[in-house]
C-alpha cells in the first residue's frame, strides 16, 4: 500500500470563511511535489454536492487515500467517512487537516503567509497518509466457557443467565452445595436469610444445570491470555497448578461483612454483632423480647450505614416472621435516606417493628436494658428498652479474593472501591465490552442490584458469542507485537493501563507480548516506552507521526515552533479558540495525537533535529483528567528526559515546554502559546553548525537506545510518587541517576557519530567532542572490551579506534 | 390533484438521472434529488444565513434563519431552506423583501432570547437588527435551543450524555435528572458545534465533573 498510494487533497473553501483568509491557490501551488495525484478546490465539501463531486473525483481518479483542509476532524470526520465507506475508503486512509480552527480563523496575517502553514500542515498530513500498512483487522473467535472468578453471589446470577442461553460456565466458589453457599451469605450480605428461599431455588438451578461447573476456589497463580482464549492458572493445596481455559472472564467480588466489635459494649450473651445474631439464626436460636438494632457507623459514610440499616431491617422481618413474640426496633441515624419501600413501611407497622430515627449529633449511650438517643422531631432525649442489643457493624474492603485478581486484571483501588479503568472514549472508538465486573467490590449496593449485575455480565457475555460467530467480533484498535524485536521485558505489561497487552506465566522468562485487542484502548504509551521498539500502534504508527513532524518542520520559517496537542483537552481548548473568535501566533504549527503519552521520545528529538526552534505540548491535567489514565505523566518523563539532553548539548531547555489545559479553557490555551512564543523568541535559533547537528543526532540516536528507553520506562511515573498525588521522596537522586544514565549513553552516541566520519584516537576524539579525554577513557574501554569499537591501529600510544558490531 | 397535463410538465423538468433544474435569485441550478435548497445554495455561492445548521448532524430547521422563499405554480410560500428538498420547476429567493422580513423578526426575537450571546448580537448587526421590541427575561441566557449539542452528542459521538428537558419555554439543555451526565465523555463535541457560545457555561453545569 506505500508506495502506490493515490492521494486525494480536497481544500475546504467553507463558503469564504477559509478562503478569504487562506490563499487555496497558492496551497496548490505550495503543494508541488507532494505525494498526491489529485487535488480540488470546493465551496463545502461537506455538504451534499460536494461529497458528490469527492465521490466522483476518487471513482474517476481510482483514489484510495483522501486528505481533507476543511474543519475539525472529531467533530466532520464521521460524515466523511460515513459517504466514502461505500466507496472503499475506510476510517484511517482519510485524513483532516483542520484548515480552519488550526489556521484562518485564529490568525491575523496576510492569505499567503497563512496559505505557507496550511500547506505545512497538509504536507504532514500526505507523509503520514503515505506510510499506512496494510493490515487485516482483528476478528476474534469465542467458544468455550465463561470463567467466574471471585467466588461473589453474583456469579451464580451469571452462570443461571449463561445457562439459560446455551453457554457453559465455571464457577470457582468456597461453597460447593446450594445450602453452604446459603450458609456463608451472611458474611457478605447479612439480613439475607429473608431470601434464602428465592435463592436457593437459584443456586439449586445453577448447580443442577449440567452446563455449569462449580469448582472450589483455589489462589490464583496466573491469568493469562486475551478475550476468546483466557487461561487461569489455580494452584491446587498440593502446590501444583492447574490451568482453566475459557472465553470471558467475569469477576464477582463482594466485600466482606466487618462485624461491629461489641466487647467494649459489654453485656455478654444480649450484646452482639450482626454477624453472631445470624449465626444463631442458622443454629435455630433466636433472641426474644425486645431486640434493638443500633446502626452505629458514621465514620463509615451514607452508604455503608444504609446497607447496614437493610440488614438490620431484614433480620428483624425475619426475626418477627418466625417468632411473633419478639419486637425488633432499628434506631438509624437520621441524616441516611432510610432504604425502605411503602411497602416495607406497612409491613413493619403490620408486624409492630419500630423504626426510629436518631439525631446524629449526640450518640446514644447505652445502658443496662436502656439505650437513650436523641429524637430529631422533638430534640429531647428518648429511650429504648432492650433485652437484645445488635450492632451491626459495616460492609468492609473488597474481599482478600481480590488481591489475587487485581494483581491479574486492568482493575484499580479508586476511593475504596474497585473499579475498571476510567477511560472515558468515544462509543465507536471501544470494542465491546469484554471484561465484566460485578459484585459490593465495585460498590456497596444490595443483594439484588448484585444479581442484577450478575445477570447483565452474563448478557455481556452473551453479546460477544452472538457476535463471534457472526464474524463481527473485531478489534477497533489493533497494536502489534513485533515478536522478532521483542525481548519480553514486560514493561508494556505493566504501563498500559487497559490490559491490552496480556500477561504471562509467573517463571515463564521474556517470552514476548501479546495483544489483547479487544481490549486496547489505543493509548500508545505501549509502544513509546518499548526499549526495543517492538510496538505498533496501527495506522498511527511512530513512523508516521515522525513523516508528518519532518515533513512540517521542513517547511517552518525560522521562529515558528511545533505543538502536540492531545485529542481531549489540547485540541478542543486549540479549536475553542477559534470558535469563540479568540487569535493567537501563527508561529506554533498544530499535531494532534490521540494522547500526549504516545509520543515517542524520539519524536522529540527528530524535531529538534530537523530544526524546529521549540517544541510546545498541551494535555490534559494530571492524573484525572487524563483520558489513558497517566499518559500525560509518561509525557512528562520523556519529556524530561529531552530537557536533559538538550542541556547536556548545550542548548536551552525551555526550547521544550509542556502545558496542561481542559477541555473548554480556550483562553488558557491561548496565553500558553503566547508565552512559549515569547521565550523563544528570546533565544537565538537553532545553531546549524556541524558541531552542533552532530549534537542532535547523538541526542536522537540516544533516545533509540534499548538502555534510555528501558530506564525511562522503569520510571514513568513523578518523582517516585506512589499513587500520584505529591510526594516527593527521594526526588533528587532519582534525577540525578536519570542525568547519568542519560549523559552516558548520550556520550556514546556521540562517538559513534565521529567515529562514523573516520577512526580516531581518544585525544582526537576529545577535541571533535570538546570533552576532556578523562572524561572519555572510560565509555571507550568499555566500548573496547564489548567489541562496539575496534582497535584499528595506534599513534603515539593511543588507540584508534573504529566502529565495531554496534 | 394533479392533472395528467399537469404531471406531464413536472416530468418535463425532472430529467431522468434524478437532475432537478430550478432557479435561485433568478439563476438557473441544478441540483440532484434529495439535495436541500440551503446546500444547493450554498454551493452555487448563495449566502443563507443559519444558526441551527451544522454539516456534521441531521438539520431541524428550528432557528428560522435560513428560510428562502419560493415561488411554485403562481403560489409564494417561505420554508426554511435546509430542511427543504429541492424542487423542479421552482423559484428560489434568498434575499427577496419577505424573506428579509423574517429574518428580521427572527433576528429581534433572538435578541431578547439569548441577550447574553455575542455572535447573535454580530449576525443581527449584520442583518441591520440592533434593537429588540421584546422583553429581555433572562439577560444571562445566551441559549438558543437549536439542539446542535445534543444532536452532535447523539450523531456524531454516540454518548448521548446530554439532552433538551422540559418543554415550551422551560425547553433547556440538561442531562437526565438534571444532574451532571454520568456518560459525559468531555469530548468537547458540543462546545465546538454551539452557534451561540451558551455551551461555554453549560458545559460545566452538565458535563461529566
Amino acid at each position: 500500500m506505500n508506495n502506490q498510494a493515490t492521494t486525494g487533497v480536497f481544500l475546504c473553501e467553507c463558503g469564504g470563511q477559509i478562503s478569504s483568509r487562506i490563499d487555496l491557490a497558492q496551497v496548490r501551488d505550495l503543494l508541488q511535489g507532494e505525494p498526491w495525484s489529485h487535488l480540488a478546490i470546493y465551496p463545502y465539501p461537506c455538504l451534499a454536492p460536494g461529497l458528490e463531486a469527492i465521490k466522483e473525483d476518487i471513482q474517476a481518479q481510482g483514489l484510495d487515500r483522501v486528505l481533507i483542509g476543511g474543519c475539525s476532524s472529531r467533530v466532520m470526520k464521521k460524515r466523511f467517512v460515513k459517504e466514502l465507506t461505500p466507496l472503499g475508503l475506510k476510517s484511517h486512509q482519510i485524513e483532516m487537516i483542520n484548515l480552519k480552527d488550526h489556521v484562518a480563523a485564529v490568525h491575523e496575517a496576510p492569505p499567503p503567509e497563512l496559505a505557507r502553514k496550511a500547506a505545512a500542515l497538509i504536507a504532514g498530513g500526505l507523509a503520514s497518509l503515505k506510510l499506512l500498512e496494510r493490515y487485516e483487522p482483528v476478528s476474534l473467535a469465542f467458544e468455550g466457557p465463561a470463567l467466574i472468578l471471585g467466588g461473589g453471589i453474583s456469579g451464580f446470577a451469571a452462570a443461571r443467565e449463561l445457562a439459560r442461553h446455551g453457554m457453559e460456565s465455571i464457577i470457582f466458589s468456597k461453597a460447593l452445595t446450594p445450602e453452604r453457599v446459603l450458609d456463608e451469605l451472611h458474611y457478605t450480605f447479612p439480613g439475607c436469610r429473608l431470601f434464602c428461599g428465592d435463592l436457593a431455588e437459584l443456586l439449586r438451578e445453577v448447580f443442577a444445570d449440567p452446563r455449569v461447573q462449580v469448582l472450589p476456589d483455589q489462589p490464583v497463580e496466573y491469568i493469562i491470555g486475551g478475550v476468546g482464549d483466557y487461561r487461569v492458572g489455580l494452584k491446587q493445596p498440593d502446590g501444583s497448578i492447574t490451568e482453566v481455559g475459557g472465553a470471558a472472564i467475569i469477576t464477582a467480588l463482594d466485600r466482606d461483612f466487618v462485624p461491629a466489635d461489641v466487647t467494649y459494649i459489654g453485656g455478654r450473651e444480649r450484646v452482639l454483632n450482626l454477624l453472631e445474631l445470624d449465626e444463631r439464626l442458622v443454629e435455630g436460636q433466636t433472641p426474644s423480647g425486645k431486640v434493638v438494632f443500633w446502626v452505629n457507623s458514621p465514620q463509615h459514610g451514607k452508604e455503608a450505614q444504609e446497607f447496614a440499616t437493610l440488614a438490620a431491617w431484614r433480620d428483624s422481618l425475619l426475626l418477627v416472621r418466625e417468632n411473633p413474640h419478639v419486637k425488633p426496633t432499628v434506631l438509624y441515624p437520621a441524616d441516611i435516606a432510610l432504604p425502605l419501600t411503602g411497602a416495607d413501611l406497612r409491613e413493619a407497622r403490620a408486624h409492630g417493628i419500630g423504626l426510629q430515627a436518631y439525631a446524629p449529633e449526640v450518640h446514644p449511650v447505652v445502658q443496662s436494658g436502656y439505650l437513650s438517643f436523641v429524637s430529631p422531631s422533638d430534640r429531647l432525649e428518648h429511650e429504648l428498652e432492650w433485652d437484645t442489643l445488635v450492632v451491626p457493624g459495616v460492609p468492609g474492603g473488597p474481599s482478600p479474593k481480590a488481591q489475587e485478581l487485581v494483581r491479574w486484571l486492568p482493575i484499580y483501588p479508586e476511593n475504596g472501591n474497585l473499579k475498571k479503568s476510567h477511560i472515558k472514549f468515544w462509543p465507536d472508538q471501544l470494542p465491546d465490552e469484554s471484561l465484566f465486573f460485578t459484585g459490593t467490590a465495585g460498590g456497596i449496593c444490595d443483594l439484588n442490584e448484585v444479581l442484577q449485575q450478575g445477570k447483565k455480565a452474563a448478557r455481556g457475555v452473551l453479546n460477544l458469542r452472538e457476535k463471534a460467530r457472526q464474524g463481527r467480533l473485531v478489534s477497533p484498535v489493533v497494536v502489534h507485537v513485533d515478536k522478532d524485536l521483542c525481548e519480553g521485558c514486560g514493561l508494556c505489561t505493566e504501563i498500559c493501563p487497559c490490559g491490552g497487552i496480556e500477561h504471562v506465566k509467573p517463571g515463564s522468562g521474556p517470552v514476548p507480548r501479546e495483544t489483547d485487542n479487544h481490549l486496547c484502548s489505543g493509548g500508545g504509551t505501549c509502544a513509546a516506552t518499548c526499549p526495543h521498539e517492538a510496538i505498533k500502534v496501527l495506522n498511527n504508527t511512530a513512523q508516521q507521526l515522525e513523516a508528518r513532524v519532518k515533513a512540517i518542520v521542513s517547511r517552518m520559517d525560522e521562529h515558528d515552533f511545533l505543538g502536540f496537542v492531545c485529542g481531549w483537552g489540547g485540541l478542543s481548548s486549540a479549536e475553542q479558540a477559534a470558535v469563540k473568535g479568540l487569535t493567537y501566533p501563527k508561529n506554533i504549527h498544530l499535531i494532534w495525537v490521540n494522547c500526549l503519552g504516545s509520543i515517542d521520545p524520539s519524536i522529540l528529538s527528530l524535531a529538534f533535529l530537523n530544526g524546529v526552534k521549540g517544541v510546545m505540548l498541551a494535555g490534559c491535567t494530571p492524573t484525572h483528567s487524563c483520558h489513558y489514565h497517566y499518559g500525560v505523566d509518561h509525557c512528562w518523563y520523556r519529556v524530561n528526559a529531552m530537557k536533559k539532553l538538550l542541556s547536556l548539548a548545550g542548548l536551552e531547555r525551555r526550547r521544550l515546554a509542556m502545558g496542561y489545559v481542559e477541555v473548554n479553557e480556550p483562553e488558557n490555551f491561548v496565553r500558553m502559546v503566547e508565552s512559549h512564543l515569547d521565550t523563544l523568541e528570546k533565544l537565538p535559533p537553532l545553531p546549524k553548525d556541524e558541531q552542533t547537528m552532530a549534537k542532535l543526532w547523538a541526542i536522537h540516536a540516544t533516545m533509540h537506545r534499548p538502555r534510555v528507553r528501558w530506564v525511562l520506562g522503569t520510571s514513568l511515573r513523578r518523582p517516585t510518587e506512589k499513587e500520584f498525588p505529591g510526594s516527593q521522596f527521594n526526588a533528587v537522586e532519582t534525577d540525578e541517576t536519570m542525568l547519568e544514565v542519560l549523559k552516558e549513553e548520550y556520550t556514546v552516541s556521540r562517538i559513534f557519530k565521529a567515529l562514523t566520519e573516520r577512526p580516531l584516537s581518544p585525544p582526537d576524539l576529545a577535541r571533535a567532542l570538546a570533552e576532556p579525554v578523562k572524561n572519555l577513557t572510560p565509555i571507550l574501554t568499555d566500548l573496547a572490551k564489548e567489541g562496539r569499537i575496534i582497535t584499528k591501529g595506534w599513534e603515539k600510544g593511543y588507540p584508534i579506534y573504529a566502529l565495531g558490531k554496534l | 390533484m394533479a392533472t395528467k397535463k399537469a404531471k406531464k410538465e413536472k416530468a418535463k423538468k425532472t430529467e431522468g438521472n434524478g437532475l432537478v433544474r430550478f432557479s435561485i435569485n433568478g439563476q438557473a441550478v441544478e441540483a440532484r434529488e434529495g439535495w436541500t435548497i440551503l446546500e444547493t445554495a450554498r454551493q452555487q455561492g448563495f449566502d443563507i444565513p443559519t444558526l441551527c445548521f451544522h454539516p456534521a448532524v441531521q438539520p431541524i430547521g428550528s432557528c428560522r434563519l435560513c428560510v428562502v422563499e419560493i415561488l411554485q405554480d403562481g403560489r409564494s410560500r417561505v420554508a426554511a431552506s435546509c430542511i427543504t428538498p429541492v424542487q423542479a420547476g421552482v423559484e428560489v429567493l434568498t434575499h427577496s423583501e419577505e424573506v428579509t422580513n423574517v429574518r428580521r423578526w427572527v433576528l429581534e426575537m433572538l435578541l431578547a432570547n439569548c441577550p447574553a450571546s455575542r455572535q447573535i448580537r454580530e449576525l443581527a448587526k449584520a442583518h441591520g437588527v440592533t434593537s429588540t421590541r421584546f422583553t429581555v427575561e433572562h439577560p444571562e441566557d445566551a441559549c438558543l435551543r437549536c439542539g446542535l449539542c445534543t444532536r452532535a452528542c447523539d450523531e456524531v459521538v454516540g454518548t448521548r450524555a446530554i439532552t433538551m428537558g422540559n418543554r415550551g419555554v422551560f425547553k433547556e439543555v440538561t442531562a437526565p435528572y438534571h444532574r451532571h451526565s454520568e456518560v459525559c465523555i468531555r469530548c468537547g463535541t458540543c462546545l465546538y458545534v454551539c452557534p451561540t457560545g451558551a455551551m461555554e457555561y453549560l458545559f460545566p453545569q452538565v458535563s461529566a465533573p
